[in-house]
C-alpha cells in the first residue's frame, strides 16, 4: 500500500487518533499492566503508523507515546517531569523504532514501485521495437514508390505506376490496420472499456465481420453454420464485430489461400459459443493460451500483424464476461472461439396487425 | 443533374482538401473549398451549394454546429467525414440531419458512391417513388407489396414499415434513432434491439443467405442501410 493516497494532514491525524487510542487502552488496563506492557502498546502504535502512514507520522506518534507515557504512566504523575532517567531511554528506543520502522517501510514501497516500473519497461520495449518495425516497413514502401513515381528521370509505363500506386494502397490499409490495433489495445489496457451494451443477433454480426473482410479474404471460400432460430448475445456490436474480423484477418494471415472457412455458433450451458475455423495448418505447437498474449505471433515471429488482433479479442471477450479459446482440431485446422454468457435476452413487442 | 453539381467541401486538412477537389473535378463536379468552419458557415449562403462535404474535426469548432446550423434553413445534402471509431460522432451528425457518413480513411470510390446516393436521393423526394427496385427485390409502397424474383415475401406489418423506411431512402444509412422512431414511435428510441431483432426476421425472409445480406446491410455502430442487391 502507498500511504502519500491520502493527505499528510490526514496521516497525521489517523497517527494521533492511534496513539491516542492506545494510550486508552493502556490507561484502562492500568493495574494489570507492567510499564513494559505500556510501552508495548505505545510501540505498536508507532510501528503501526510508521509502516502505515508514513515517516512524519511514525514520528509523530513515537513522540505523542512518550509524551503521554510520560504524562499518564511515568512518576510523578501528570507532570512532563521525568524522576526515573531511565525514562529517557525508554523514549529514545520509541524514537528510534518509529524512525527505523518507517524507514524500512519507505524501502520496501520503493523497491516495488522500482520492479513494478521494471515490468513496465520490458513491456513498453518489446511494444516499441514490434510497432517501430511495423510502422517503418510499410512507410519505406510508400515513401520509396511515391518518390519513383515523382522522379522525372525513372520512366514508368502504365503497369508499373499502376503497380507502384497498388503498393503505396495496400501499405497505407496495413499501416491504418496497425494503428486501429494500437489504439483499441491502449484504449482496452486503459482500464474498463465503456460497453455500449445491446442485445445482437449474432448472423448480424457474422454478416457485419464477412463485409468488412469482403477481399481481404482473397477468395477463401466461407461457409456459415448458425441457428435457425435467433440466436441473440448481450454486448457491444462493434467491439464483438471487431473480434470476429481479428480472427478472420488472423486465417487470411495465417492459411494458404484458397483454404476453406467456417463460422459456427451455437448456444450450449458453457454460454454463446461463436467460432472460426480454418482448414489450414493448426495452432503452433505451444500453450495455445500463449497466442492471446500481446506481441505473440505464433510460429512465426517475422510474419505480417503485430501479435495484437488475438490479444485485442481476449481483452474484448473478458471485458463482456466471456473468454476466448484456441484449439487444433482432429482434422488439422485451427478453431478459435468467442465465448459469451447466456444472459437473459429481451421480450418483445407483439408484432400486430 | 445540370449543369454540374457544386461540392462545398468543408475540411482543414490541406492535403485531404485537394484530393478531394482533384477527385470531385475529375468526376465532373464543381468544388468550393472551405477550411474552417466560420468559411464553412459564409460558403454555404454565398454559393448555394448542392451537396456539403463537411470534415467533423475544424480548428474552430464542430462540424456537428454547421448541420444544426445548415438544417435551420436548407435541405441540401450533407455528407460528413470523420475519422474511424469516433461514432458516436456521426450519429450525433446523422441524427441531426446529416444524409450519410464516409469514416477516414476512405476510397474515392466510396466517398463518390456516397455523393451520388445523396444527389438522387435529394433530386428524388421519398414520396414520389412508389415502387423501389433494387436488383431482384421490388418493394412497392403503394400496395405494400414485396417480391424477389417474382415471388412475392409475406412481411408482418412491423416488416414491411421497417422495410419501407428503408425502401424511402435507399444507399442511405438510417440511424438506429431514425429506425425506431419512425416504425415504433418516439417513446422506443433506446430500444435499439427491437430494430436489430425485427431486421434479423427480415432478413430471413428477404436475404438468400442472412449471413451474407446484400439488401439488409450493417453499418456496425450507426445503423441499417439498403443495398442494391449487388452484394456488399
Amino acid at each position: 500500500m502507498d500511504p502519500r493516497r491520502y493527505a499528510l494532514g490526514t496521516r497525521l491525524a489517523l497517527a494521533a487518533v492511534l496513539t491516542g487510542a492506545a494510550t486508552g487502552i493502556a490507561g484502562a488496563a492500568r493495574g494489570m499492566t507492567s510499564d513494559a506492557d505500556v510501552v508495548m502498546l505505545l510501540l505498536l502504535a508507532v510501528v503501526f503508523a510508521a509502516y502505515a502512514l508514513g515517516r512524519a507520522p511514525g514520528l509523530l506518534s513515537a513522540a505523542l507515546g512518550v509524551a503521554a507515557y510520560n504524562f499518564f504512566f511515568v512518576a510523578p504523575l501528570y507532570t512532563f517531569a521525568v524522576a526515573d532517567p531511565r525514562n529517557l531511554f525508554t523514549f529514545a528506543m520509541l524514537f528510534v523504532v518509529g524512525w527505523t520502522v518507517s524507514a524500512l517501510a519507505e524501502r520496501l514501497r520503493r523497491e516495488e514501485a522500482a520492479a513494478l516500473s521494471r515490468r513496465t519497461d520490458e513491456l513498453r520495449s518489446a511494444l516499441l521495437s514490434s510497432v517501430s518495425h511495423d510502422l517503418r516497413t510499410p512507410l519505406a514502401t510508400i515513401t520509396g514508390a511515391a518518390s519513383t513515381l515523382l522522379d522525372p528521370l525513372v520512366l514508368l509505363g502504365p503497369e508499373a505506376r499502376a503497380e507502384l500506386l497498388g503498393f503505396i494502397r495496400e501499405e497505407a490499409q496495413r499501416l491504418e490496420g496497425l494503428v486501429s490495433n494500437l489504439l483499441e489495445m491502449s484504449r482496452l489496457a486503459a482500464g474498463p472499456v465503456a460497453l455500449k451494451k445491446e442485445w445482437v443477433p449474432v448472423e448480424e454480426l457474422v454478416g457485419t465481420a464477412l463485409r468488412r473482410m469482403d477481399g481481404a479474404l482473397n477468395g477463401r471460400p466461407v461457409t456459415t453454420a448458425l441457428p435457425a432460430t435467433l440466436l441473440l448475445v448481450e454486448g457491444d456490436p462493434v467491439l464483438l464485430g471487431q473480434v470476429l474480423v481479428n480472427l478472420l484477418e488472423n486465417v487470411a494471415r495465417h492459411t494458404p489461400a484458397g483454404t476453406a472457412v467456417r463460422i459456427e455458433a451455437g448456444k450450449s450451458a458453457e454460454g454463446v459459443r461463436i467460432s472460426v475455423i480454418d482448414a489450414g495448418p493448426g495452432l503452433p505447437p505451444n500453450d495455445p493460451a500463449t497466442l492471446f498474449e500481446p506481441f505473440e505471433r505464433g510460429a512465426d515471429p517475422r510474419g505480417p500483424g503485430t501479435g495484437l488482433g488475438l490479444a485485442i479479442c481476449r481483452g474484448i471477450a473478458r471485458a463482456h464476461g466471456g473468454d476466448m479459446h484456441a484449439e487444433t482440431l482432429a482434422t488439422g485446422g485451427a478453431a478459435f472461439s468467442l465465448v459469451l454468457p447466456c444472459g437473459v435476452p429481451p421480450t418483445f413487442p407483439e408484432d400486430h396487425a | 443533374m445540370n449543369p454540374a453539381p457544386l461540392v462545398l467541401i468543408v475540411e482543414d486538412e490541406v492535403p485531404m482538401r485537394r484530393l478531394l477537389r482533384a477527385t470531385l473535378d475529375a468526376h465532373g463536379y464543381r468544388v468550393v473549398e472551405a477550411g474552417t468552419l466560420a468559411e464553412g458557415h459564409v460558403a454555404a449562403t454565398t454559393h448555394n451549394p448542392e451537396i456539403v462535404v463537411l470534415d467533423l474535426g475544424l480548428p474552430d469548432g464542430d462540424g456537428l454546429a454547421l448541420v444544426r446550423s445548415l438544417r435551420t434553413w436548407t435541405r441540401v445534402p450533407i455528407v460528413v467525414v470523420s475519422a474511424r471509431g469516433r461514432d458516436d460522432d456521426k450519429i450525433t451528425a446523422l441524427d441531426a440531419g446529416a444524409d450519410d457518413y464516409v469514416t477516414k480513411p476512405f476510397s474515392t470510390g466510396e466517398l463518390l458512391a456516397r455523393l451520388r446516393v445523396a444527389l438522387r436521393h435529394a433530386a428524388t423526394p421519398a414520396e414520389s417513388a412508389p415502387v423501389v427496385v433494387l436488383g431482384a427485390l421490388t418493394i412497392d409502397l403503394e400496395r405494400r407489396r414485396v417480391t424477389r424474383s417474382e415471388v412475392e415475401i409475406r412481411l408482418t406489418p412491423t416488416e414491411f414499415r421497417l422495410l419501407a423506411l428503408l425502401a424511402r431512402h435507399p444507399g442511405r444509412v438510417l440511424t438506429h434513432r431514425q429506425i425506431l422512431r419512425e416504425v415504433w414511435g418516439p417513446n422506443a428510441v433506446e430500444h435499439a434491439h427491437y430494430v436489430r431483432v425485427y431486421l434479423a426476421e427480415l432478413r430471413k425472409k428477404i436475404e438468400l443467405d442472412p449471413a451474407r445480406p446484400c439488401w439488409l446491410l450493417t453499418e456496425a455502430g450507426i445503423g441499417y442501410r439498403l443495398g442494391d442487391g449487388l452484394g456488399g
